[in-house]
């Protein structure tokens, strides 16, 4: 392996890093500063509750007739945010534990994945451009991030096998675009992770404390009963 | 240049064109009224620098979770067919919610978060040019959204497009940038506490009037609607519609809590539930209407605010007003729907199904399904006082808004489009079959009145008081 190749997967990467790290701390300090809300009304039901059922919203499809009645698309997103996750994965994986990929089962399940992602990536960006209503409300950051995506899909699934004696090239890029990522990220709308439990705990604690939120079916939520 | 040039595809069929200055808020100039004076209701005034001041009240109120929903969207397009006006205008992607959310998120981006302050163009975030771009939100965000919820509710990432709608809407107000009607009952709120300018002589004298009647129907001189009397087990409040146009509803109630045996009042002053803030985004007026009450039931001693059947008047009263008032609740509030439901339990009333053999389906209010805590509840008194109830779909949290809400029925320039696309609610009331739809809501009654005769239904629309009041067994 190059020595630009070593210092690309370690200690640039642990540069972007902490930098994406520090980023999100100002950021979280910025969205702090905001003034919060408080409810002042009696409870029907229980904040905390709501918090949780809101937060785990994402894993419930059932919970939201989006969702439920596209269960396709359901499919591509968690297909997408799981290939997200398996490319992040990949960039421990090579440098830190690479006896992992040696396993092949374990590397195809990952390629696998990460090459599903890359197709519904391709999906999402020709929704993007073909829907009119999408295409409207869609900003050049909306275009960039699916692109580098799809772009990183891509290179994840050759970076893989992290056959870097036979070419270096895959690993080079792989690890370039995460470095770009972890600094572009927290400017961008990829990184609308860090806002989701923002936005849930806020909907949650709103509609728990209304009793909206986490509650059964037929169940009777009110002051007196 | 034009305002149809600068948002190129996007000009929303004539909504968008319809004109800044209004008439009634001349008037309210030359007349110098108290609530102008006072500096209440905004006048908009075209010599004022009204973008900067936007940006300035933008900075101001925006508060935790409205920058969260405000940075949080990823514009997936998920929430576009959660809402009636993109289901009715599928080739319109200005119908779609994030659209919508996006005109007050793009002035966000600008001006507080990060990446749309240093490179504007590659996040859309732009500032309004001149007041015809603020006219332009204000048409947006007033006539193509009646902030029933469902998009929240429909958003992966829990986005409330509707709060942020209200937000914009706040913002404008305080410029007084706002439609007619909005102006009008927001005049009304300020000058008489109530959004229909109901006098007290009016007030009064309805109630005296329906206590007559009510008496002379049962004869029963005992029967009363009782007025500003001190420790009882409740203060009734009610919807200014019901003294001005459907005073049946209170002799509906006032019949059912003396057979119930209540000890009951209404107040002289603070009996008005509706709150007009709600929808214009105004927390000034949300707080005053909402304080009015609060303090009417302290004066009173009630053991309880009992809120009668009005969605909006629900959710201003029992959840955001204390909110907007910053008033810590002291005494219990509940829909009288849920009064109902204890007297029937506790056999404190007796109700015959028998007397209301229709056909009868349920709508369920958004302020109530959506942004409050009472899905069953109606249900529960439909099944103990009809012989033939069934449901609506999608019902509860995910029914359709009856397209009057978001204070649209008091925003006649956009009545053309509102009646367009409450052909979703039309097709959905069409396919129960029902004679009846009941509502717990005087504004969707108004609503699906509206509804039904634009689409020449074969429905009446009533109201659970009326329903339990015809199967009272006396």
């Amino acid at each position: 392996m190059s020595d630009f190749l070593r210092i690309l997967e370690n200690e640039v990467q642990i540069f972007a890093l902490s930098f994406l790290v520090c980023v999100y701390f100002l950021r979280i300090i910025w969205l702090f500063k905001f003034k919060s809300s408080k409810e002042k009304s009696f409870p029907a039901g229980n904040a905390k509750a709501g918090i949780a059922y809101s937060m785990l919203n994402v894993a419930m499809p059932w919970s939201m007739e989006s969702t439920r009645k596209k269960p396709g698309f359901y499919v591509q997103f968690a297909l997408f945010h799981i290939g997200v996750a398996a490319a992040i994965g990949a960039t421990f994986i090579i440098p830190y534990w690479p006896s992992v990929f040696k396993i092949k089962a374990i590397l195809w399940l990952f390629r696998i994945i990460v090459a599903a992602a890359f197709i519904v990536g391709l999906f999402r960006l020709y929704r993007r451009l073909a829907n009119p209503a999408m295409k409207l409300i869609s900003s050049l950051d909306d275009y960039f991030s699916i692109v580098l995506l799809i772009l990183y899909f891509a290179v994840a699934y050759m970076a893989m096998p992290n056959d870097y004696e036979k070419s270096e090239w895959p690993l080079i890029l792989f690890f370039a675009l995460t470095a770009f990522f972890l600094i572009y990220v927290p400017f961008s709308k990829i990184g609308h992770y860090l806002y989701y439990p923002f936005t849930r705990f806020f909907l949650g604690r709103t509609m728990g404390h209304r009793g909206v939120f986490a509650r059964k079916k037929n169940k009777r939520t009110t002051d007196r009963f | 240049m034009s305002n149809k040039s600068r948002h190129k595809g996007a000009d929303i069929s004539g909504i968008t064109d319809l004109p800044l200055e209004l008439e009634s808020q001349k008037k309210a100039k030359k007349e110098k009224i108290n609530s102008v004076s006072k500096g209440q209701l905004q006048l908009y005034d075209k010599k004022t620098n009204n973008i900067r001041k936007l940006l300035d009240l933008l900075s101001m109120k925006i508060n935790r979770q409205l920058a969260s929903s405000m940075v949080g969207c990823v514009h997936c397009g998920m929430c576009a067919e959660s809402c009636h006006y993109f289901l009715i205008r599928p080739d319109d992607p200005t119908m779609t919610p994030v659209y919508k959310a996006d005109q007050i998120r793009r002035i966000f981006k600008r001006h507080i978060d990060w990446t749309g302050r240093i490179v504007p163009w590659w996040v859309k975030a732009r500032t309004p040019l001149d007041d015809e771009d603020l006219n332009r939100l204000k048409n947006i965000v007033f006539g193509t959204c009646s902030a029933c919820r469902r998009c929240t509710f429909n958003c992966p990432m829990g986005i409330d497009t509707a709060l942020l709608v209200r937000f914009a809407r706040g913002l404008l107000t305080d410029l007084g940038i706002v439609p007619e009607g909005v102006f009008n009952v927001s005049r009304d709120q300020w000058e008489t506490g109530n959004q229909m300018a109901v006098t007290e002589e009016d007030y009064l004298e309805t109630l005296d009037w329906m206590k007559e009647e009510l008496q002379e129907e049962l004869d029963n001189s005992d029967i009363d609607i009782p007025m500003e009397k001190k420790d009882c087990d409740f203060m009734y409040t009610i919807n200014p519609r019901e003294i001005k146009f459907d005073p049946r509803s209170i002799s509906h109630a006032a019949k059912i809590f003396h057979f119930a045996g209540e000890k009951w009042t209404m107040p002289k002053w603070g009996w008005d539930q509706t709150n007009f803030g709600l929808y214009s985004g105004d927390d000034k007026l949300g707080a005053y209407v909402a304080r009015n009450a609060y303090e009417a039931a302290v004066r009173l001693r009630a053991k309880r605010i009992v809120i009668s059947e009005c969605g909006h008047g629900y959710r201003s009263t029992r959840w955001e007003g204390y909110n907007w008032a910053e008033y810590d609740q002291n005494i219990p509030a509940e829909s009288v729907v849920v009064t109902l439901v204890s007297y029937i339990k506790e056999g404190r009333i007796k109700v015959d199904p028998s007397k209301n053999a229709e056909p009868v389906t349920f709508h369920d209010s958004c302020n109530i399904a959506r942004s409050g805590d009472l899905l069953e509840e109606p249900r529960w008194v439909l099944n103990s006082v009809c012989t033939d109830f069934r449901e609506m779909h999608p019902n509860r949290r995910e029914n359709f808004c009856c397209t009057g809400g978001g204070g649209l029925l008091s925003m006649a320039e956009y009545r053309p489009l509102r009646l367009e696309v409450a052909k979703v609610k039309a097709d959905q009331l069409k396919a129960t079959g029902a004679k009846l739809v009941c509502t717990i809501c005087h504004n969707c009654v108004d609503g699906l009145t509206d509804v039904i005769k634009h689409y020449k239904l074969d429905m009446k629309v009533v109201q659970v008081l009326e329903l339990v009041s015809n199967a009272l067994v006396i």
